[in-house]
């Protein structure tokens, strides 16, 4: 009897044993091999945001926004994602960028440089229609106080081309009597991307002592800093805001129907909360290119050129 | 095949070794196995999942140079790595690592849900084995592609074949190892096992001089420094002290092991010589072989004894005329004597175990069993006296049955003793005949001393009116009648005196063989009328006897008369008389050849009035007679019917009667 209760351990171990070192694997042919290649889609038409932030940002802020857009629209609207906006002016101006939702500074580049045409702006949280600049500081830092203490400070902005992040806080400095020659140093966020979270975090690390970013990056960055730790000296004053102009040669009934498309985005409407959470604005309103000639003073009194 | 102990052991240790090393090894390098692969998995995912991470702005970009740089640089993090390649959300390859196109196969080789972190599969490619990997890459919950990974088996198995390797030489090493310890533990166990065992069949064979456990290296008395040379433990080589009874140390307890064991565990002999298990057991063995020894000669001492004793009694016992039984509960014989068995008529081992039932009739067996039923109750004796009829005759026995108490008061069985009483029955008989027959004798004498006068008055005128009448007379005739049966009376009325009356005795030496030649001469003439001879062989030198002369010719007279009566006529009668030296006495004999005395008459005829004679030939009182003059000369008489000597001559029954008689000769007589 004992010898029988051996044999069967014996064979089951060996069973076990045997059992364990098969694992199913599936055949495969490597020598079946095809060449890669990425056909452009046809009538495509391209949707771009202007890359303030990292490409999964834009991604998520307007992912919605395009599916809703190619639903109301019929079109095969896709968003592509400029690396740089100095890349995303040039896409505009080689017609690969059809739809084009940039700040105002931007737009009014690219609508003197190629010829884009605004066709609606959007209507943020805190004011609907417009936007400013926000000139921050550490909240410990003792001294800065008031505007003119930033003279002589190292300044940290988001981009040459940036009007929330730059361009409206220089004008509000030039229109304080502070140049840009009283700065100790002026630098630009490293791109791409994410520029406006990296100049509130380099504030917030000490190594610049102020920053200009446009409002609501604050809230951005609610969840990797605390806030409180860092001051606002001043806003600038209102412009409009984010616009959505339509490259040249674009068909006109094209952007007909997606600014009557984008139109119909209001918050108060329950099916487009969503998109609007997204995309961090609370409605789409009707615009034209003279709603932006403040900005265009603006470049003028401060010394931009808008062909650079 | 019967394996021995030695070997059991070897197979079960090398069969536990093999079965642990086995366990042990397929255990252990299938966890290290599965730890392995699962490290694998770890680093396979997590490279996936960092590329997904890190690849979703190119994918979103479009960069291509970015994707392609990244899965390349990827690619060369290790060289287990066999590709990497990137699909977007609809499947097609974006980047890839291959050179000379892509396979196609492997785009639906594997695939991994939104849900999942990752997906594993393991590919062949007819060369070698790949694990590949399928990461997503997603932006919240939007899927944008998928990252493919595969990393070579090879390595991995390379570890667990070396693991593998590692683990059966260690194994095998380890069982080597405890083999050899094992069996260098194992033999002094099995060896000393074995001399057990060869003890036991020793000792089972009868031999019980067995020394099983090693000689002592250390003796007691060595270490307890004693010189004690009467002490039982002094110089016992082969015994531990504490397991001898009656050692001397101060410190032992008497008596044996039992009783002093307790204490001998203190004793630092003890906790010097006292070994293990096995040792303990062989030295135990030992001494209960010599205890046993000892208890077997006791006990065959013991044997003997008991045998003596049992045969003393049973010849005591069967020596003892008396019959003896023993019977235990519900009467069954458990003893019986050889008396009993004669009774019975059965072997000794045809009675014992049975019961009245099976020995005796169902009557009598129905009478011994409620007897013995109400001795078993009652728990009292009984004593009877039994007459038992057999074709042989019958018997009259004197029985006693006695109860066997127990210690508990009880009756275990009953002892039944008896004797044979029929002979003294017969002498009883026969005392009361002779009372009887004294007070016959004394009245007969009375009567015939009373007619003894007027017969011989009878008798007187009977012969004085004889000589008055004349002879031919029929009153003659009448007379000479009366005369005769007068006669017959006063001779019936003489022998009735001289059998009832003490007549006095005329003592004298004299001849036997005179005597019986002057009776013989007498009656010689008449029996040769009827053709009946006496032969004549008296013995020579015969020594002279004492006695009354007339008295022993009246016995000679007798007893030729009745040789005469027996044969009738044409006969022989032998008269013998030789001298017995040893005895010193004569021996007459009187044989005859006639009809011979039958065996129912044969203890009858020397009793008064008995004859077998018809009526008016004897009066029966002659052999009593005869028998009287014989005891009065302190001689006896014995009859022989069919003589003794002729069954012995001619080896038949002859009819005939020899009476022979046996006097004392002169001088032995009082």
């Amino acid at each position: 009897m004992p010898k029988k209760i051996f044999s069967v351990i014996f064979i089951c171990l060996f069973i076990f044993v045997g059992c364990s070192q098969d694992e199913p694997a599936i055949k495969v042919d490597l020598d079946k091999k095809e060449q890669v290649s990425l056909k452009e889609e046809a009538d495509v038409i391209t949707y771009a945001y202007l890359p303030q932030y990292s490409h999964t940002v834009s991604y998520q802020r307007h992912h919605l926004l395009v599916e809703f857009l190619r639903k109301e629209t019929g079109f095969n609207i896709k968003q592509i994602f400029p690396d740089t906006f100095d890349q995303h002016m040039t896409m505009v101006g080689q017609g690969k960028i059809d739809i084009s939702y940039s700040n105002p500074f931007i737009y009014i580049k690219i609508a003197h440089r190629y010829g884009a045409r605004a066709f609606a702006r959007i209507a943020e949280i805190y004011n609907q229609e417009n936007f400013r600049g926000q000139i921050i500081c550490r909240a410990d830092n003792r001294l800065i106080k008031t505007i003119a203490d930033c003279r002589g400070k190292s300044w940290l902005a988001v981009d040459s081309t940036s009007a929330g992040g730059y361009l409206y806080p220089l004008g509000y400095f030039i229109d304080h009597g502070i140049q840009k020659t009283d700065f100790s140093e002026i630098a630009f966020s490293p791109g791409p991307g994410g520029k406006q979270e990296k100049v509130v975090l380099a504030v917030y690390a000490g190594k610049y002592d102020i920053g200009t970013i446009r409002e609501g990056t604050l809230n951005v960055v609610a969840d990797k800093i605390d806030i409180n730790e860092i001051r606002v000296i001043a806003n600038t004053r209102w412009y409009p805001g984010w616009v959505y102009a339509a490259r040249a040669g674009l068909d006109p009934k094209i952007v007909e129907k997606i600014r009557k498309a984008l139109l119909k985005l209001d918050f108060n409407q329950k099916e487009y909360q969503q998109i609007l959470e997204a995309a961090d604005f609370i409605k789409v309103i009707p615009s034209e290119d003279r709603d932006f000639n403040p900005v265009r003073e603006l470049a003028a009194r401060v010394g931009i050129s808008l062909e650079k | 095949m019967k394996l021995g102990l030695r070997s059991k052991i070897y197979f079960g240790m090398f069969s536990l070794l093999l079965l642990l090393g086995i366990v042990i090894l397929f255990v252990v390098s299938g966890v290290m196995t599965e730890s392995l692969l699962e490290e694998n998995r770890n680093r396979g995912v997590s490279i996936g999942v960092n590329l997904s991470a890190r690849i979703t702005e190119p994918i979103l970009a479009m960069d291509f140079l970015r994707m392609k740089t990244l899965v390349d640089k990827t690619v060369q993090l290790s060289d287990d790595i066999f590709y990497i390649f990137v699909l977007d959300a609809g499947g097609k390859p974006l980047v890839h690592t291959f050179k000379g196109g892509f396979p196609a196969d492997l785009k639906t080789a594997n695939s991994v849900s939104e849900h999942q972190k990752f997906s594993m599969r393991l590919l062949d490619t007819g060369e070698q084995l790949i694990y590949d990997y399928a990461v997503p890459v997603l932006i919240g919950e939007d899927r944008l592609g998928t990252v493919r990974l595969g990393l070579l088996r090879i390595r991995i198995q390379k570890a667990i074949n070396r693991i593998m390797l590692i683990a059966f030489l260690s194994t095998g090493f380890v069982i080597l190892i405890a083999g050899f310890v094992g069996a260098f533990l194992a033999r002094p166990v099995t060896r000393r096992i074995k001399i057990l065992h060869e003890s036991s069949e020793k000792a089972l064979r009868g031999n019980l001089d067995i020394h099983t456990a090693p000689l002592l290296k250390k003796n007691c008395w060595d270490i307890m420094n004693c010189n004690k040379q009467e002490c039982p433990a002094y110089g016992n080589l082969h015994h531990r002290c504490w397991y001898i009874a009656g050692t001397l140390c101060p410190t032992c307890v008497e008596g044996e092991y039992a009783k002093k064991i307790t204490s001998c565990q203190k004793c630092p002999v003890y906790r010097k010589c006292s070994g293990d298990e096995i040792q303990s057991f062989a030295e135990s063995f030992d001494t209960m072989t010599q205890s046993l020894k000892i208890h077997i000669s006791d006990l065959q001492h013991a044997e003997k004894i008991l045998n003596e004793q049992r045969e003393l009694l049973q010849t005591i016992l069967d020596a003892i005329p008396d019959f003896v039984s023993l019977q235990g509960h519900q009467s069954v014989y458990r003893s019986v004597n050889k008396a009993f068995c004669k009774i019975v008529g059965k072997k000794e081992d045809e009675i014992v175990g049975k019961t009245d039932f099976d020995l005796f009739p169902g009557k009598q067996a129905q009478i011994y069993h409620q007897e013995n039923h109400a001795i078993f109750n009652t728990g009292k004796p009984l004593i009877k006296e039994d007459k038992i009829s057999s074709p042989k005759g019958e018997k009259w026995l004197h029985v006693v049955k006695i109860p066997v108490f127990e210690a508990d008061g009880n009756v275990a069985g009953l002892l039944c003793s008896g004797r044979d009483i029929t002979e003294l029955k017969r002498v009883q008989e026969q005392l009361t005949q002779a009372q009887k027959m004294e007070s016959i004798g004394q009245l007969a004498a009375g009567v015939a001393h009373e007619i003894n006068t007027p017969l011989g008055v009878i008798l007187g005128y009977a012969q004085l009116l004889l000589e008055d009448v004349e002879e031919d007379g029929q009153i003659y005739a009448d007379i000479k009648t009366i005369e005769k049966q007068a006669k017959i009376c006063r001779k019936i009325v003489a022998d009735l005196l001289r059998f009832s009356r003490r007549m006095e005795n005329i003592v004298t030496t004299l001849d036997i063989n005179q005597s019986i030649e002057e009776v013989a001469a007498v009656v010689e003439h008449t029996f040769k009328l009827e053709r009946v001879i006496i032969e004549k062989n008296y013995g020579l030198n015969l020594p002279p006897v004492m006695g009354d002369k007339e008295k022993l010719k009246q016995v000679f007279v007798n007893l030729l008369n009745n040789a005469h009566d027996a044969i009738g006529s044409d006969g022989v009668i032998s008269i013998a008389t030789t001298f017995n030296e040893h005895n010193n006495e004569v021996i007459i004999s009187v044989a005859d050849t006639g009809t011979g005395i039958s065996s129912e008459n044969m203890e009858k005829i020397f009793d008064p009035f008995f004859t077998t004679k018809g009526v008016g030939k004897g009066t029966g009182l002659g052999l009593s007679v005869t028998f009287g003059i014989i005891k009065e000369h302190e001689g006896t008489i014995e009859v022989q019917s069919p003589p003794r000597f002729a069954k012995e001559k001619n080896g038949v029954d002859k009819p005939g009667t020899v009476f022979i008689v046996h006097l004392p000769v002169a001088g032995h007589m009082q």
